[in-house]
């Protein structure tokens, strides 16, 4: 049964931001309810997440704050919400009643910061907007591989932070500066340079870094109070202030300026792969560096990407395209093979790095895939990364995808998984239930750390939401690639996050109390405890009670 | 769990806590290091009750030296069932900023200078992993042969540990591998003031061996976590506040086999303002840093004497430029840096000089490859040095320059003596700035100056906006009492990893 | 077709809320960057394509019912088209679009009306028209005009002026140019004057299929009688009407042609000169229904199937209506070959075009709503440094200029054959 909540805690939260930001009309509560991936947790393979009780627009961290105190007099839990996408930013219980915080209103570039290379945004500022904005001060910013739609602020305070500039431009987890953050008791916390009242530059210290609290590998995902702004660091842009894309949509391409490359490059095997990436990160080149085309599946990406660009094309002649003589032998050649776009500060300096791009792909045995790199695929490439305006098309075969697997690591540790996934990919499309594209729909960064050295790759596994049985396969999919990981002493991957969105707390404690080091989940607890008294936040922030796998190992 | 020996610390059991008092404290020690590792010897202990800063005297009881996390581990378990303070120290001396300085009575110093091994070196993924008590001076020659080394900060002592100058976040000189702040530090293995151990980043995931990690192709390259914590931002410029570091992984570069130093000077700051921002942004060259002419002739001074005989000859401020090429096609790298280079400086109207006066090129590279000779480089110029260090961005370092020196001149301090030196992080979001004030420690009321400039700077710049994000000695307590959030937020951290506080305690806000 | 049909859309959408923005890869700036008017407005998600996806889903799984806030986040909508445009740039399967013009039907078959549109429908049964004017004025335009009148005489082309150019006197000077226009340029047409009858576009979005179809078959039977093969008209949302919904729905075989289509055909091949300068800079608002609207029909008759596995597709193809191949180009070549003109683009243009806010019923029930939407649109105009705006659309010019009040943004708003009029 429903926890009950006064009908004041409603008119409460209506006196701090207007009766037209909060609603508690049922179509509206479920447009939120509704997430991506909730049909591989939910009973009923339901599409709906719990219903929030109420959602609420706030405009400023006041708001934020004066709301939040409002919940914790009546024990409703937060949940916030910025562009929103998947499973985890909904509320994660049901009869729990929980306010969701959607982020919409507060949507301000509030400082670009041009010399000093850094913007402050508030949490609806998307990376295509900030992107826009900053080129045309010659700057860019580290775009995540959920794509440019996405929320700064979520990427950098609350979730993961990677993406395909990650290896030229930083992880969002590094580029993060001053933040501010609401705490699930309405506390304002400034960290960084910007509690020390100098600015937002700096997000270490004073001493040790209160920023160590707020997030690690990831973030809370909503699970511990709200961030309201942020700083990030911005990286250099040497192409044109404004991007002018050619049409026609949807393959919109962009001009390749002349101190930029841009390549989709194949190797011939898995070791070549790995030596290729090594060599790529020892020789510092590279702005771009990405697995991403072959979303679509090994067997079916050249076919694809290349009806994609053509817009008399649809789907229907991919089926065809893919038994075309000239498209297997692509498929074949571009089989094991990535996306890297160099920059250059000058002329010289990209036939620099071009030089040393051919001289590393003769060392290792890799090559430049033609057909990808004439001018309408090398344009239509150097959009897509540039932006990463396309992400939606994670979805294109079946409007379901999940991914499996991702385990970070080096290229060599890499490398030794992506055989298991492909194989166990291939053994569950035989059901017919997958969208069958072949073992190896695996996509990834070249790295999500600066530099160079680690990233995972995650096997895109497409299926139909409208199609239980899809949904059944994709679930038996997950849960075999859990066992997969575990015979072979691999930590779990990305199925296992988005699988325990649906297990009980129990199980998930169960789960992580034979992990081999629990102390930070027990740290978490203390920390929830010291910021989350009344327990406003959920599970994202995760924990182990107290007693739970301690003196294990 | 981390090759504990248990024997260790069924030894400290057996023993029992009875009467705490200095003997049964040496006793209990010697249990765990060996009687030739626990140090009550006045004079060594007077060694460690000062340093080169302000910090109020006072000697620890003992001194201890483990050579093992098992080591490390029991004499913090002991810690806590005493309740002594702990103050980790893993680089010789000298020290310079109070933190190895005991702040309470019947403090044990743990000296981490016998953990000196190199447990690792991956060439191929570019990672050492080292203990706390491996020094410059003893690691560069041991990733040098496998072509590789680590960022470091400018001249570092030949003794200072690694670990402990990547934990305080001190600036190393190539901003372009700066991702970071804490770069090039990634994970640790650490031993919290509570006495549970930990692996932080992507070691924190398991197992928890090292050894049984690399069998598994792990390599601890991702400082994040683990899971939604930064373990490793707790610990750095915590000044051993939160536990003691038992291992580190740390990131590579290679060695460049084409390298050379250009210079561009300029008369005022300002003038080298605009092309800082320039240089900085589009991450040209390696080595940056911005200096002047009296720091520069510290610098360079041990094949020329006293640093007052070079600068004279040096240009009032210039930015020191290293070109290196690694990897593939050395020289072409070098030499398409320095066209690009010599453009930027055209643009900017400054000029680019390809050596100094009285100093060779080769003394420059190797000048700034290698740690600080002996003296120690800022006590050259006159025998001891007080620092003010912090970050700000690069438009507001003329200001706060002209804030110091403005002070020091009230004061009548020679400020052509100044040193000076902004190091860019961060990719140049970032700039450490350092004013070195150098003085004769036997001249006191020269010392009685140089303290009152370090005071009413301090207090200036914290008062005008400069961000001291290593909050050393008495600038804690002015960082502090202006961030709250921040404050609150370290001390329930600290009451986390440490809830006994007996891990430095009085050190920044704790 | 039902809502049930679109099932399968609202299960297949990820809430990615590309629906919110412009295509991605043409955001040029952080101001012009948002496509959709309906969720500025709205905020709540259920402003959204997506959102109202999801309002179809809960519906009709008896999650929620419809209340006066589901029926506003229903209407407060012009239809406009952004959201499709944006969705298909990753989506073969997904028709965000006709869900949401389905989903208003079934509101309003299930007697969940507004009364704003309850009016206009009632207009539209009495006088034929959807601006709320009297029947007997329609064809006063006409007057003195020698022109066939099709209700008496045949012809192969009809001259639609629409409800907007019939009855808006400050338009009605342009609704003559065009049939100066097509006697200058010798083609055989005729008017019904009036007698025309509203093309009933706007009644379908609203969600008043029936009357929509009875305008619709009413129109068709009376061009067969007049044996009219071609319909031209200088209304955007005529032109998609008659060329998407009449052959989509009833059945027409009529060819559309919109009259700036026909004038830039009669610059190119010479029986159009422009002879007067007309000094101006303008920038081009893509109207909707000529634009991402404006594509050609393509019958079909399918359904869904699966490739490889589990990929959706259709059988036959199933044509994408994504905005690729709207009228993009005839307006601009037009604006270019007339003499003085300098066309500046805006950001957000051809299939990403903000739109002007008078669609969907928006502008009858939401007055405020469609008013806020065309001043964000003017804004952007003006930051162009244009003198004027300028559209093919006369529901575009009147919101403009409507919203454009005392010259709020000191820019002024032509229809396309007003400077096309001052140029011959």
């Amino acid at each position: 049964m429903s926890k009950h909540v006064p009908r004041e805690a409603y008119r409460a939260i209506e006196d701090v931001v207007g009766p037209d930001n909060i609603s508690d009309d049922p179509a509206f509560l479920d447009s939120y309810a509704f997430q991506w991936l909730a049909e591989l947790v939910r009973g009923n393979r339901s599409h709906y997440m719990p219903r929030p009780w109420a959602v609420v627009l706030p405009g400023s961290t006041e708001e934020v704050a004066a709301v939040t105190k409002v919940c914790n007099r009546y024990g409703i839990k937060i949940k916030p919400i910025s562009t929103g996408w998947y499973h985890w930013a909904a509320p994660l219980r049901d009869n729990d009643p929980t306010v969701q915080f959607d982020l919409r209103r507060m949507d301000k570039i509030i400082e670009i910061d041009e010399k000093n290379m850094y913007a402050v945004v508030e949490p609806y500022v998307i990376c295509a907007q900030l992107q826009a904005e900053v080129m045309k001060r010659g700057l860019n910013l580290n775009i995540i591989g959920a794509g440019c739609s996405t929320s700064i602020v979520a990427s950098a305070c609350a979730y993961f932070g990677g993406g395909p500039a990650s290896y030229y431009m930083g992880n969002n987890s590094d580029n993060l500066l001053g933040q501010e953050w609401v705490t699930p008791t309405g506390e304002i916390i400034r960290t960084g340079s910007l509690g020390s009242g100098c600015g937002w530059f700096c997000g270490e210290g004073p001493g040790p870094s209160p920023r160590g609290v707020t997030r690690g590998v990831l973030g809370s995902r909503g699970g511990l109070g709200t961030y309201t702004k942020c700083a990030i660091k911005l990286s250099p842009w040497q192409g044109p202030p404004v991007l002018e894309p050619k049409g026609p949509l949807p393959g919109y391409r962009l001009p390749i300026p002349d101190n930029f490359r841009v390549y989709t490059i194949g190797a011939p095997d898995w070791d070549s792969w790995a030596n290729c990436y090594y060599r790529i990160y020892d020789n510092g080149i590279g702005y771009i560096f990405h697995r991403q085309f072959n979303l679509a599946g090994a067997d079916l990406a050249p076919a694809l990407w290349l009806t994609y660009i053509d817009p008399k094309k649809t789907l229907n002649d991919v089926e065809s395209t893919v038994k075309d003589p000239e498209i297997q032998k692509i498929t074949e050649e571009a089989r094991i093979s990535f996306q890297f776009i160099m920059q250059g500060n000058s002329i010289e300096d990209i036939q620099l790095q071009d030089k040393i791009l051919d001289e590393i792909l003769r060392q290792t045995g890799c090559y430049k895939i033609k057909r990808f790199c004439e001018p309408d695929m090398a344009e239509f490439t150097n959009m897509y990364m540039q932006r990463l305006g396309h992400k939606h098309c994670n979805f294109i075969w079946a409007g379901g995808y999940m991914g499996s697997w991702m385990q970070p690591g080096t290229p060599d540790f890499v490398k030794n998984y992506v055989p298991l996934a492909i194989d166990g990919f291939r053994r569950d499309q035989k059901s017919h239930k997958l969208v069958e594209c072949g073992g190896d729909a695996m996509m990834g960064c070249g790295s999500t750390i600066g530099g160079g050295g680690l990233f995972g790759l995650e096997q895109f596994v497409s299926y139909d939401p409208n199609d239980n049985d899809s949904i059944d396969a994709c679930v038996k999919h997950m849960e075999d690639a859990i066992r997969d990981t575990t015979a072979h002493q691999i930590p779990p991957g990305k199925e296992f996050l988005y699988l325990q969105i649906g297990w009980t707390d129990e199980k998930i404690w169960d789960d992580l109390a034979r992990m081999p080091q629990q102390f930070v989940l027990h740290f978490q607890r203390k920390v929830k405890e010291a910021f989350d008294p009344n327990c406003l936040g959920d599970r994202n922030y995760p924990w182990l009670p107290e007693g739970w796998g301690q003196g294990q190992e | 769990m981390c090759g504990i020996e248990s024997s260790t610390e069924r030894s400290v059991l057996q023993l029992g806590l009875g009467e705490i008092n200095v003997d049964t404290k040496k006793q209990a020690l010697t249990a765990i290091v060996g009687a030739e590792h626990v140090i009550d010897d006045p004079v060594i202990l007077e060694s460690y009750a000062t340093d080169c800063s302000c910090a109020r005297k006072r000697q620890p009881w003992f001194v201890v030296c483990p050579i093992t996390a098992a080591q490390v581990h029991a004499i913090v378990m002991w810690a806590n069932r005493t309740k002594t303070p702990l103050i980790p120290v893993s680089s010789g001396p000298p020290h310079f900023h109070g933190d190895t300085v005991p702040s309470v009575p019947e403090g044990v110093i743990v000296d981490l200078r016998r953990m000196k091994a190199i447990k690792r070196i991956d060439r191929r993924n570019r990672m050492a992993v080292i203990e706390p008590g491996v020094t410059y001076a003893e690691v560069e020659p041991a990733l040098a042969k496998e072509g590789l080394r680590i960022c470091h900060p400018l001249l570092p002592r030949s003794n200072k540990s690694v670990v402990a100058s990547l934990l305080e976040r001190q600036p190393t000189l190539i901003p372009r591998f700066n991702y970071s702040l804490p770069e090039p530090l990634r994970t640790c293995g650490v031993v919290w003031g509570s006495g549970e151990v930990a692996f932080t980043g992507e070691a924190g995931n398991g197992p928890m061996d090292l050894e049984l990690q690399w069998k598994r192709g792990i390599a601890q390259v991702d400082p994040k976590g683990p899971n939604s914590t930064d373990l490793m931002r707790l610990l750095t410029g915590a000044q051993g506040s939160m536990g003691i570091v038992i291992w580190a992984s740390v990131k590579c570069e290679l060695i460049p086999s084409a390298h050379k130093y250009v210079f561009v000077p300029g008369e005022r700051l300002e003038d080298l303002t605009e092309f800082c921002h320039k240089l900085e942004r589009i991450r040209l060259g390696d080595e940056v840093l911005v200096v002047n002419a009296a720091q520069l002739a510290t610098i360079l001074s041990p094949q020329h004497g006293s640093p007052e005989g070079l600068k004279a000859s040096l240009p009032a401020w210039t930015v020191v430029i290293g070109l290196a090429g690694a990897a593939l096609f050395p020289e072409e790298r070098v030499r398409v840096q320095e066209t690009d280079l010599k453009r930027l400086v055209q643009q900017c109207g400054l000029t680019l000089l390809k050596g100094l006066p009285k100093v060779t090129a080769r003394e420059v590279v190797q000048t700034f490859e290698r740690c600080s000779g002996e003296p120690y480089f800022k006590f050259r110029a006159k025998g001891a040095c007080e620092d003010i260090f912090f970050l700000t961005t690069l438009d507001k370092v003329p200001q706060f320059t002209s804030t110091v020196f403005s002070i020091a001149e009230r004061l009548q301090y020679a400020t052509s003596a100044i040193g000076f030196y902004v190091q860019p992080q961060h990719h140049g979001v970032s700039q450490h700035v350092e004013f070195n004030f150098p003085f004769d420690p036997s001249d006191s009321e020269e010392a009685a100056i140089v303290k009152r400039i370090h005071e009413e700077a301090s207090a200036a710049l914290i008062s005008s906006g400069a961000y001291f994000s290593r909050p050393y000695g008495s600038w804690a307590g002015m960082v502090y009492s202006r961030d709250v959030s921040s404050t609150h937020v370290l001390r329930t951290a600290k009451r986390i990893v440490d809830p006994n506080n007996v891990m430095n305690p009085g050190k920044l806000c704790f | 077709m039902a809502l049930e049909d679109f099932r399968a859309d609202a299960m297949r959408c990820t809430r990615c809320a590309y629906c919110k923005w412009i295509p991605f890869d043409l955001i040029k700036s952080a101001r012009f960057s948002r496509g959709c008017p309906s969720i500025e407005a709205g905020k709540f998600h259920s402003y959204s394509a997506g959102g109202r996806l999801v309002t179809a889903l809960s519906l009709m799984d008896e999650r929620s019912t419809v209340t006066e806030k589901v029926k506003d986040s229903v209407f407060k909508c012009n239809l406009c088209g952004q959201c499709d445009v944006s969705c298909k740039m990753c989506r073969y399967d997904m028709e965000p679009l006709e869900a949401m013009r389905e989903l208003r039907a079934t509101l309003v078959r299930d007697g969940h009306t507004l009364p704003q549109l309850d009016s206009v429908i009632g207009h539209l049964r009495s006088d034929f028209n959807m601006v709320g004017q009297a029947i007997e004025n329609r064809g006063d335009w006409a007057k003195e005009l020698q022109v066939k009148d099709l209700s008496k005489e045949k012809a192969e082309f009809a001259f639609h002026a629409g409800c907007r150019y019939s009855f808006d006197g400050e338009l009605a000077h342009v609704t003559r140019l065009c049939v100066q226009i097509l006697q200058r340029a010798g083609v055989d047409f005729g008017i019904f004057g009036k007698k025309e009858q509203c093309c009933a576009g706007r009644a379908f979005d609203m969600g008043y299929r029936d009357d929509f179809l009875a305008s619709a078959r009413s129109n068709l039977k009376a061009w067969r009688r007049a044996g009219v093969r071609t319909v031209i008209t200088p209304c955007a949302e005529c032109f998609h009407t008659f060329s998407r919904k009449y052959t989509a729905r009833a059945g027409s075989e009529i060819k559309v042609i919109h009259m700036v289509q026909l004038v830039d055909q009669l610059v190119k091949n010479d029986t159009l000169k422009f002879t007067k300068p007309v000094n101006l800079r303008v920038t081009y608002h893509d109207p909707c229904h000529l634009g991402r609207q404006g594509e050609p029909y393509v019958p079909w008759d399918g359904k869904e199937k699966k490739i490889f596995g589990q990929a959706v597709c259709y059988e036959p193809p199933r044509p994408r209506y994504n905005g690729a191949f709207g009228v993009y180009r005839p307006p601009r070549d037009v604006l270019k070959a007339i003499p003085g003109v300098e066309v500046v683009e805006m950001e957000r243009t051809q299939e990403a075009a903000w739109c002007c806010g008078a669609g969907g019923g928006a502008r009858e029930a939401y007055p405020e709503f469609a008013r806020a939407t065309a001043i964000e649109r003017l804004e952007e105009a003006r930051s162009t440094g244009a003198d004027a705006i300028v559209s093919a659309c006369p529901w575009c010019v009147r919101n403009f200029r409507d919203a454009n009040g005392a010259n709020r943004t000191r820019l002024e708003v032509f229809d396309i054959m007003e400077l096309v009029g001052q140029a011959l």
